[in-house]
């Protein structure tokens, strides 16, 4: 019996999840093979959705129909808006979840989504037909056929778990590692390297003292991580705490860094900068004699607390000690050990912008498998690789976001174009375009593309035109309104008085100046706040936003004369043996992505634009950049 | 008022055209007249905030050009080519002006002001290529002069960017790049007790670096007119001429001329321009043994300013040789040169040096053909009449081929014009950003300005990107959860 489908997604994690889901959304039969059904959605680190530049993904995912913002509204027990003076495009939000609900919703989505099926069975081998993947074969030796084939694989392919001087074999605590696929996949002409990441122990509440930590409240009103949740759609909510590693704890791990894995030599896999070991953060940053230890709770219905700031991979008595040595912990229970992970990822340089592998047609990759970290990375990059396995299986054209247009298009031109040499995270300052790519604008930016695919229901799509529509209306108004001098309300709103006529949109680009005051003492009535929120920042950023956009549409027409994949890079005169060496190991699919490559000047980009010309008359132009 | 548009871009909004290019078309320092050639969809408005009205293609207006400030500083003809019919088959603008760097420079200054920038080396040629505007025979040639002019203007731009100048722009752009690792370390992690955006130093290092950079654009516009072009040591015996020959270069009598022996006693410098290019001319003291205080003063400094030139014009009296026919030959006039230098100056301490016989108009007819014979086509040694003009355009030619003016490649000087312009752009975003921290705006903000500051000064030290900045966010705050 051999089963065909359109698109197979292998891998039921952040990525897996998005990646099937979208496929389905958009019509494809598709199938999800996962090792284990039970843990669809898990996640497997810190239980938190969201926070800088993540949360811009996220809703970015919801903006294309994903799952994780509603997953987190549904499951977040914690909510804090972050940067929230900074400005609305650093502005950020981060819930923390409760694992069993966010498990418990995506599975409940995942069972749920029509003409997508389930299979669980660990996958081994794919089937390959000349340069192009046309299905997977599983452990019993089930094949399945499809059209195009995702690997969603996290940290599973040869995944070795240290904690101190101790491996083992596995894709996360408690889940057996993919060796045989990953075998297999080496046996591919894919470029392979080896990543590390890393988890704190965890911790039993009934073993903390609370009362010596400072609790962090979330922020009142609960804010939402999706445009489409409903009020009310937040379980209860509770506090995190704050406690720090004194003296004595740092003495602990000095003592202990004989038997890390780390500084013993046996990792070679790189780890995050910006998520280090504590043991890294201790050697790194000796002169700091404290660091700062965010208290999780996992969930409503477990005591389970999940220590931030501590991942690390030291021996389990070592861990303990370490613990004890934190104020509130002194009498701590660890429930699970921390662990150090280190698995295999490919070089993203070898993907196109729809994530689709260069060596292999009709196989995508996302999430870890690329070299990222987080859920949020991971997810954006499952759902453009659903979509574009859709596209692929129907011979439509590939579609990838601009780096002008989200931070999913920044985070697979980074991967795509410098390739990462540690796991990549997203950071606002990732992104040129930051003032542009906001999470309140999400919406604006993608919906209408999603709603072409098919992504998006009827009502979200209802919903996003009648938010769109009063977000024009207001504008107008803010636009066209006259506010007469003596209007006592609007010189309190100013303070000071007014002695001509001035139209809205004047007095809202005044910095102390908020639009809901402002239209309240102008007597004009309130439309939703994330209307006004729009229109506030349109006007109030009007210079900059201009400037940017500008730039943008310049850059567009510049720079997205398309590149044959085949191009021979020897043939083009003029070009340094260095500069022929990027150029070919990147294969940039246009002008734009040529120029981003490190160490491509602009007078490369000039000479390859003019080998274009000669080869091929006037390249065609794409909308991307 | 929070408003970001730092240039006042000419209407209208031609967003999605390629950038608007400006650069001079005619070698540098080419004397009469040089051209400026604007190319690209927006180049008509930014040419009429500088001409005034300019409606009907391909007729030629006569105009003063201004600043701007309103301010003129040049007078010419402004030709416009309408789009596809001219040489890049974009709208074109050429302005005719008076040459000289300084005028060009600043027409070009304007232009960027108004929304252009500055053209990469052979990006005229590139656009002229890729709207069809060249023919099959011409494809390698554009392929051959992009390489090898960007060639040419790194290495300017590398000539241009010595000594102090350079450390102050490197300078510069550490302190950027520090204040920039704490704004975006305050925005990026927020949790990690590090929010310098709300600190006073932040107001306070930009201000500090507000001022640096002020300071630096005014030392670049200085260093800019004083060392626009290049500098020539008059050298020689007392009486040799040399007074005459500076004023045949100034075309004024700038040096009292007399017959009598160490007239000049200190060293006279003129600034000119030959052949529309700068030069700083300076005229020494005559070398000879004096007993006078003063006068062996003034012979020390010569000797100093000869060295540091970067050509010196060795003049000499070419009555007082002994070239008696008939036997005058190569070896004769060697010998000659030779005993004249003794006690002049020693030959190898001066590394740039043309030889040039002065009074040839009181040389007999006949002696005059003979020296033309033996010396035609020798490169180092000039026969002139500072007094008649005689020889002089040779000289001219001869001194330009030395100091390598006149060729097409970029030269030194749109080099530093390039710089200023960086800068400039650097010191406008500067500005934005300081207002924007005192008008407590929202640290985005600031940070968006900063980062533009940082790629302006990129234009001239290389850009720092994103990766590179996290880099530096990692090994100087311990960050992570």
């Amino acid at each position: 019996m051999q089963e065909t489908f359109d698109v197979i997604v292998v891998g039921g994690g952040h990525a897996g999840s998005e990646a099937a889901l979208a496929a389905a959304r958009m019509g494809a039969e598709t199938l999800l093979v996962t090792q284990n059904i039970e843990t669809l959605g898990q996640m497997s680190c810190n239980p938190a959705i969201g926070g800088i530049g993540k949360s811009h993904l996220v809703r970015e995912i919801d903006a294309l129909g994903g799952v994780m913002a509603e997953a987190a509204d549904a499951a977040g027990i914690h909510f804090r808006v972050l940067n929230a003076r900074k400005g609305p495009a650093v502005r950020a939000t981060r819930a923390q979840t409760d694992r069993q609900l966010y498990k418990q919703f995506i599975r409940a989505r995942l069972e749920n989504q029509p003409k997508l099926r389930i299979f669980q069975q660990s996958v081994d081998d794919l089937i390959v037909e000349g340069d192009r993947v046309v299905g997977v074969v599983t452990q019993m030796q089930q094949r399945f056929m499809a059209r195009s084939v995702i690997l969603t694989v996290g940290t599973f392919l040869g995944g070795i778990i240290h904690v101190g001087l101790n491996q083992q074999s596995g894709g996360r605590a408690g889940d057996s590692a993919s060796n045989r696929l990953a075998d297999r996949l080496r046996e591919l002409p894919f470029s392979v390297g080896r990543l590390k990441t890393g988890t704190p122990p965890r911790v039993d509440a009934r073993s903390v003292d609370f009362t010596t930590l400072t609790p962090q409240p979330g922020d009142q009103p609960t804010p939402k991580m999706s445009f489409w949740s409903a009020d009310g759609c937040h379980p209860d909510q509770v506090p995190c705490y704050i406690t720090h590693t004194t003296e004595k704890t740092h003495d602990i791990i000095r003592a202990g860094l004989d038997r890390s894995p780390l500084y013993s030599g046996v990792i070679d896999g790189i780890g995050p900068r910006y998520c280090p070991s504590i043991e890294d953060k201790i050697v790194r940053f000796s002169d700091k004699t404290s660091h700062q230890i965010f208290i999780e709770p996992e969930g409503l219905s477990t005591h389970e607390l999940y220590p931030n700031g501590i991942s690390t991979s030291l021996p389990y008595d070592v861990q303990v000690d370490l613990l004890r040595s934190i104020p509130g912990f002194e009498s701590a229970h660890i429930t699970r050990p921390g662990y150090a992970i280190e698995y295999d990822y490919f070089e993203p340089k070898e993907l196109k912008s729809s994530l689709e592998t260069k060596h292999l047609n009709g196989l995508f990759f996302a999430g870890q498998i690329n070299g990222t970290t987080g859920y949020e990375e991971a997810g954006a990059q499952g759902i453009l690789a659903g979509i574009n396995a859709v596209l692929q299986a129907r011979g439509d054209p590939a579609w990838s976001p601009a780096r002008s247009e989200a931070y999913i298009g920044v985070l697979v031109d980074d991967l795509i174009t410098l390739g990462t040499l540690e796991p990549y995270r997203m950071f606002t300052s990732r992104a040129e375009y930051r003032l542009i790519l906001r999470q309140d604008n999400a919406d604006q930016r993608l919906c209408a593309t999603a709603r072409t695919f098919g992504l998006l229901t009827d009502e979200q799509f209802q919903a996003f035109e009648i938010k769109q529509e009063a977000i024009e209306s207001l504008k107008g108004e803010v636009k066209s309104a006259l506010v007469f001098a003596g209007n006592a309300a609007v010189d309190a709103v100013l303070s000071e008085p007014m002695h001509k006529e001035y139209r809205l949109s004047e007095l809202i680009k005044r910095p102390e100046v908020n639009l809901p005051d402002l239209l309240v003492a102008a007597g004009r009535p309130l439309p939703d706040l994330d209307v006004i929120e729009q229109v506030e920042i349109e006007f109030k950023y009007q210079g900059y936003i201009d400037r940017q956009t500008q730039e943008i549409s310049r850059l567009k027409a510049q720079q997205g004369l398309a590149i044959p994949l085949d191009l021979d890079y020897s043939s083009i005169s003029g070009l340094s043996n260095e500069v022929r060496q990027k150029l070919a190991q990147v294969k940039p699919e246009n002008i734009g992505q040529a120029g981003r490559i490190s160490g491509v000047t602009p007078a490369a980009v000039s000479l390859l634009l003019v080998h274009l010309k000669r080869k091929g008359g006037p390249a065609k132009r794409v909308a991307t950049i | 008022m929070l408003r970001a548009s730092l240039k006042t871009h000419p209407e209208p909004n031609t967003s999605d055209a390629p950038a608007t290019i400006v650069a001079e078309a005619t070698p540098s320092g080419h004397a009469g007249i040089s051209v400026v050639r604007l190319s690209g969809a927006s180049a008509r408005p930014i040419a009429q905030s500088i001409v005034g009205p300019i409606s009907t293609p391909r007729q030629a207006y006569f105009r003063s050009f201004k600043t701007s400030g309103d301010a003129v500083f040049d007078q010419g003809v402004v030709l416009y080519f309408q789009a596809p019919n001219s040489f890049t088959g974009e709208d074109v603008v050429e302005f005719q002006g008076h040459g000289g760097p300084i005028v060009v420079s600043t027409l070009i200054q304007t232009c960027v002001e108004m929304g252009a920038r500055m053209a990469r080396p052979g990006e005229f040629s590139e656009r002229a290529f890729l709207n069809d505007k060249m023919d099959l025979v011409q494809l390698e040639g554009v392929a051959d002069l992009i390489a090898s002019a960007s060639e040419q203007a790194a290495k300017s731009a590398l000539g241009s960017l010595t000594g102090i100048f350079s450390k102050a722009v490197k300078a510069l752009v550490t302190s950027v790049i520090e204040l920039r690792i704490y704004i975006e370390a305050s925005i990026d992690f927020p949790e990690e007790e590090i929010d310098f955006l709300a600190e006073p130093f932040v107001l306070e290092r930009t201000t500090m670096i507000d001022a640096e950079l002020r300071q630096i654009l005014k030392q670049a516009e200085q260093g800019r007119r004083l060392q626009a072009g290049f500098s020539i040591a008059l050298v020689g015996s007392p009486n040799a001429g040399k007074s005459s020959v500076l004023n045949r270069f100034s075309g004024q009598d700038s040096a009292i001329v007399t017959a009598i022996p160490g007239t000049t006693r200190d060293v006279i410098r003129e600034q000119l321009l030959l052949d529309g290019y700068p030069i700083q001319i300076a005229d020494t003291a005559g070398i000879r043994e004096a007993a006078d205080a003063i006068e062996q003063e003034g012979i020390a400094r010569s000797r100093q300013t000869a060295l540091m030139a970067d050509l010196c014009l060795w003049i000499i009296d070419v009555t007082a040789l002994d070239l008696t026919l008939p036997n005058l030959s190569r070896s004769v006039l060697e010998q000659n040169l030779d005993a004249a230098r003794a006690g002049l100056f020693e030959d190898d301490t001066v590394s740039k040096r043309l030889v040039v016989l002065n009074k040839m108009d009181l040389l007999p007819d006949l002696m005059q053909r003979d020296l033309s014979e033996l010396l035609a086509g020798d490169p180092h040694i000039f026969m002139v009449s500072a007094k008649t003009g005689l020889g002089w355009d040779h000289l001219v030619l001869g001194i330009k081929r030395m100091v390598g003016v006149g060729d097409d490649s970029e030269s030194l000087f749109s080099a530093r014009t390039r710089h200023i312009v960086a800068l400039t752009e650097a010191a406008q975003y500067l500005a934005q950003a300081k207002k924007s921290l005192l008008a407590g705006l929202p640290g985005e903000l600031v940070a968006e300005d900063l980062k533009q500051v940082q790629v302006a000064l990129g234009e001239i030290t290389g850009q720092v990107t994103s990766d590179d900045l996290l880099g530096k966010i990692f090994s100087s705050f311990c960050i992570g959860k």
